[in-house]
């Protein structure tokens, strides 16, 4: 795999961790979260498991509605 | 080859943007962005059929997220 692809991938995993551990508010968290699953898929597409990452695909939306439907109310 | 190292450029530029972005709702269309450019990352590095299949539901499943978090927050501010 060429090696741009792995530092862009590893730069943007890090760039979301970071940022979702340090940010307060809510919906950026889950932005930063969504950042973080865009850049873990392309080390699954080299790999070549494309099972898992159509599995990851259609997974990931179904916990970002869970995921909002518990912190829009304000506790 | 340089197709895969455009998207991978769009790619970083976009999450840059997303990290710098003030507003909220703003971060959102980079975000989309991301999810293009990791698409079509997905494509060019896999020479198979079944690729595509694996990256229009990636495309979808980010797509609908990303609306369900938009709304979601257009909602919260309005009432």
């Amino acid at each position: 795999m060429n090696e741009l692809v792995v530092i862009g991938a590893g730069s943007i995993v890090l760039i979301g961790a970071v940022m979702a551990i340090t940010v307060r508010d809510r919906y950026q968290k889950l932005i930063y979260l969504s950042l973080i699953v865009a850049g873990v898929m392309p080390f699954l597409a080299e790999k070549g498991y494309l099972d898992v990452l159509t599995v990851i695909s259609l997974i990931v939306p179904i916990s970002t509605f869970f995921i909002l439907l518990a912190c829009r109310r304000n506790v | 080859m340089i197709a895969l190292q455009i998207c991978v450029v769009v790619a970083i530029y976009a999450a840059f943007r997303v990290v710098f972005e003030k507003n909220t709702l703003r971060k959102l269309p980079f975000l989309n962005v991301v999810s293009f450019a990791v698409s079509g990352i997905i494509v060019l590095i896999i020479p198979q059929p079944l690729a595509l299949l694996a990256a229009g539901a990636y495309l979808i499943g980010t797509a609908l997220g990303s609306n369900a978090i938009a709304s979601t927050l257009a909602g919260d501010e309005e009432g």
